[in-house]
């Protein structure tokens, strides 16, 4: 087990600077630069040179990427060229807001996804099997986007049930008691992760009706209603515990998803996310923060991978011995 | 319970704790005011002397004072319009001599007094290589600046022109000797106290959440009078719909630019709204190559034919397509012009819309139809040419297909290239393209402006056509150099006709902008240069406070 943990820790050291050096040279192969004007206001060249100069643009692409790696590895990710700050500032603020958001609506993709998946496996081939099946398929194939702008427009503007974008209201958290601060947060977390969890949680169900229903074909499973135990226990600990296999999978791979979902849900409810700060940073070429932004997201899903392996193969007994 | 109505449950639940958390029916009043601006960009820093953005320059401004400012009507030209600010008057000592008195009430909001030195220091660091101002090279006639005692600062010029009063207080801020000496200039692009600035203007700087919001609140003790409104919040959003969303659904209460006639539409629907037309600050037009795309050695193929230039300006009915785009707010500049320019003249001569007469010149100059596929051809090779527009600019991509159809009835075959903001503007220094819609923000002035993106002195810079009339330039230099105001007038307008002649581009557009604010707001004016210059005196009467105005921070 040791070894194979060494040998998983080192492969995911291998992608992070993989996916580092190759963000580095699509960066810099792709057209477009930095410190261009945004507003089309005309600009003295000489500004933009000065500025291309002061962060080392002005160098070979090889000379740059060796000392950027070297920064790296003393853990500088250096200086935004747009937000005339450091990059791990940026970062700091960002990454928090997309934790909360990516965990919130991991919570609620496993749960509606687990929830309902169960109900359907129960209901298997029958009304309510059928028509969850055709809903869950409907909501997982919507582009995140539209979902997002679709409840904004009804929750948000139409409805005035929820804010129309932001993590707080500016004007009023400040003077609320914690109590109030909280349920400010969760108030404006509420449409962003409900898209997202939605998404996630009509895939989640599939999984989970498909696992659900193979569990229920196994020998212990007719033992326990042989045994005359009552069917909800029958369900719930025999049948889905042993179904939670694949969702333990789903959960590695969930990240992923959850961290590119987010760009587009961050951006349309004005999050100010990880997501958001790196879609900016692209189109404003903005190197350090993309580069950044590409690490600790990809560290991220390595290492997300890395414990649902590591889950896996605790809750798993087979999968320990072959490793 | 079902899964909605929980959720129903929870929505009611947290509104029902938030109502009650929150500290309302506090403050009453003249000075409670609280305005929420929904905005689109966030500032980069709050340093003025290294600030790029319009996003930067309106919270900057309420922070940092100029010496003097430009009045309502936007002459540049002399200093009998400007408004005193840090400085309480001002007089020439010779002709390339200016006196500032300072405001002996002015303060920084730390307590010290703005003095003289902060003028020269302000000067200093603008003009200073390191910090790399965007503001330097507006400054380059001023020769020095120096203290003749603690409230009098002297600024002394190279040459004598129309508009030195202007260069010398439209883009210096002063700033505060004392907290930014120990700054290294090569240091202000990254340092703290342009996230935390401390400033002389009528608002003080109280918090900024990068991404979320940032927060001004109103100085009480503003020697040039108290602010009415006590709270300024910028929400920023990332893109112009959900501005106008959160501006719809209450939770802003101004934008300063709605452009789209839908976004205006929805904003005019909205009944606690008010809306605020005003002349833009920018233009467009559909740019033709002189050289060839990637070659600047090479003449453009088609491009570098006049007749054809002039057949293709006349083959656009420029009113339709701006009615088409902006609806009502839409206009048509009488050359390269934003209508902040006191040279906008309806009379200026133009070429006419006139297909028949477009199709004419063509035909004259060989390029028919000679295979029937509906597109002129000369030589074999067909009038064809790539527009290119950036992805970001609904309105320019909206008139590329416009200009498509209009060029193709005229039997020319435009392929329309939509690439990425960055990748436009780096195409469009290098002359990797045939044609372009391009648009312009501009200063108050057309000196600068003209010179940098139409005259040759501007090839190299910001002038991507490469289009070069030495009777042109010399047209904008002299009317540069004009002091009287009528005669600037009559040498702009030879210039203008005399661009418009040669055709370098079909001028399009030039569109009033709309600002929409919350109607419990009094005292809104937009000076068309820079919106928010008259923030500070903004009101909310006592009698139309609501629950956003009365919070206690």
């Amino acid at each position: 087990m040791t070894t194979w943990l060494v040998r998983r820790v080192a492969a995911s050291i291998a992608i992070v600077f993989a996916v580092v050096t190759f963000t580095f040279l699509l960066l810099h192969l792709a057209p477009g630069q930095p410190f261009l004007p945004g507003d089309e206001t005309p600009i003295d060249p000489r500004v933009v040179a000065n500025l291309r100069h002061e962060f080392g643009l002005d160098q070979p692409v090889l000379v740059q990427y060796v000392k950027y790696l070297g920064a790296l590895a003393h853990g500088n990710l250096g200086e935004s060229f747009a937000l005339h700050r450091p990059v791990a500032d940026a970062l700091a603020d960002a990454i928090p807001n997309t934790l909360v958001l990516a965990g919130a609506a991991l919570v609620l993709d496993l749960l509606l996804g687990l929830a309902l998946g169960v109900y359907q496996a129960v209901h298997a081939h029958r009304l309510p099997d059928i028509g969850l099946g055709y809903a869950t398929l409907f909501v997982g194939s919507l582009p995140t986007f539209w979902l997002a702008l679709f409840l904004l427009l009804v929750f948000g503007e139409w409805l005035g049930w929820f804010p129309v974008g932001g993590v707080v209201d500016p004007v009023v958290h400040a003077s609320l008691p914690w109590v109030g601060r909280v349920a400010d947060r969760l108030w404006h977390l509420a449409l962003p992760a409900l898209t997202l969890g939605c998404v996630g949680a009509a895939g989640t169900a599939r999984y989970q009706r498909a696992a659900m229903l193979d569990a229920m074909g196994h020998d212990y499973v007719r033992t326990a209603r042989a045994k005359g135990l009552p069917e909800g226990r029958v369900v719930l600990v025999h049948t889905l515990r042993n179904a939670l296999l694949p969702l333990i999978t789903l959960l590695g791979l969930s990240l992923p998803f959850l961290l590119t979902g987010a760009v587009l849900v961050e951006t349309v409810y004005a999050w100010p996310g990880m997501g958001k700060l790196a879609a900016d940073a692209v189109f404003k070429r903005d190197y350090p923060v993309v580069l950044a932004t590409a690490v600790t997201a990809s560290t991220m899903v390595v290492l997300g991978s890395l414990v649902a392996d590591v889950l896996y193969a605790v809750a798993d007994p087979r999968i320990r011995v072959r490793a | 319970m079902p899964h909605s109505t929980a959720r129903l449950a929870l929505v009611a639940l947290l509104s029902a704790t938030l109502s009650s958390c929150s500290r309302e029916g506090g403050c009453t009043g003249e000075y409670c005011g609280t305005v929420v601006f929904a905005s689109v960009g966030e500032p980069e820093t709050l340093l003025p002397a290294v600030v790029q953005s319009g996003a930067a320059l309106a919270v900057s401004d309420q922070i940092f004072l100029k010496l003097a400012d430009l009045g309502p009507s936007t002459n540049t030209v002399g200093d009998e319009d400007f408004t005193p600010l840090l400085a309480e008057r001002w007089e020439w000592e010779g002709p390339l001599t200016l006196a500032f008195h300072i405001d002996p009430r002015a303060r920084w909001q730390d307590g010290q007094r703005v003095t003289a030195s902060d003028v020269a220091f302000s000067y200093d660091a603008y003009n200073d290589p390191r910090v790399n101002s965007p503001a330097r090279a507006p400054l380059h006639w001023i020769s020095a600046v120096t203290v003749r005692d603690s409230l009098t600062a002297i600024f002394r010029f190279h040459r004598r022109y129309p508009e030195m009063f202007y260069d010398a207080v439209y883009h210096m801020r002063v700033l505060p000797s004392h907290l930014l000496r120990n700054i290294p200039r090569d240091q202000w692009q990254t340092a703290a106290f342009g996230r935390a600035p401390v400033g002389n203007g009528p608002y003080r700087f109280v918090s900024w959440k990068a991404g979320e919001s940032l927060e001004l609140a109103a100085d009480s003790t503003f020697y040039l009078g108290r602010p009415h409104i006590r709270r300024l919040i910028w929400r920023f959003t990332p893109n112009l719909q959900v501005a106008v969303t959160q501006l719809v659904a209450g939770e802003a209460d101004a934008l300063d630019v709605i452009v789209s006639p839908d976004d205006i539409k929805r904003a005019k629907a909205a009944p606690t709204l008010a809306i605020y037309p005003y002349r833009s600050a920018s233009y467009g037009f559909l740019g033709f190559n002189f050289a060839a795309p990637g070659d600047t050695t090479h003449k453009h193929p088609i491009f570098a034919d006049k007749d054809v230039r002039h057949a293709l300006v006349m083959a656009v009915d420029r009113e339709r397509l701006a009615l088409s785009v902006f609806g009502e707010y839409g206009k048509v500049p009488p050359g390269p012009m934003s209508q902040l320019w006191a040279i906008w003249d309806p009379e200026t001569r133009g070429l006419p819309y006139d297909t028949a007469a477009a199709a004419r010149l063509l035909t004259k100059q060989g390029w028919i139809d000679s295979n029937g596929d509906g597109i002129r051809d000369k030589g074999g090779a067909p009038l064809a040419f790539r527009l290119m527009v950036p992805t970001t600019s609904g309105v320019r991509k909206q008139y590329a297909r416009l200009l498509q159809d209009e060029f193709h009835n005229l039997g020319v075959d435009v392929q329309i290239d939509e690439v990425e903001f960055s990748v436009f503007l780096e195409r469009a220094q290098a002359g990797k393209f045939d044609a372009l819609i391009q648009t312009w923000n501009t200063d108050p002035t057309p000196s600068s402006g003209m010179t940098q993106t139409w005259t040759t002195a501007g090839i190299g810079q910001s002038n991507y056509l490469r289009y070069s009339d030495p009777a042109f330039d010399k047209l904008v230099e002299q009317a540069s150099a004009a002091f009287d105001r009528t005669e600037a007038r009559r040498t702009w307008r030879a210039a203008m006709e005399l661009i418009n002649q040669d055709a370098p581009a079909v001028f399009l557009f030039a569109p009033d902008y709309v600002a929409a604010v919350h109607r419990r707001v009094e005292n809104v004016s937009i000076r068309p240069d820079a919106w928010w210059a008259t923030i500070r005196n903004w009101r909310v009467p006592p009698d139309r406070l609501i629950d956003r105005d009365r919070v206690e921070r």
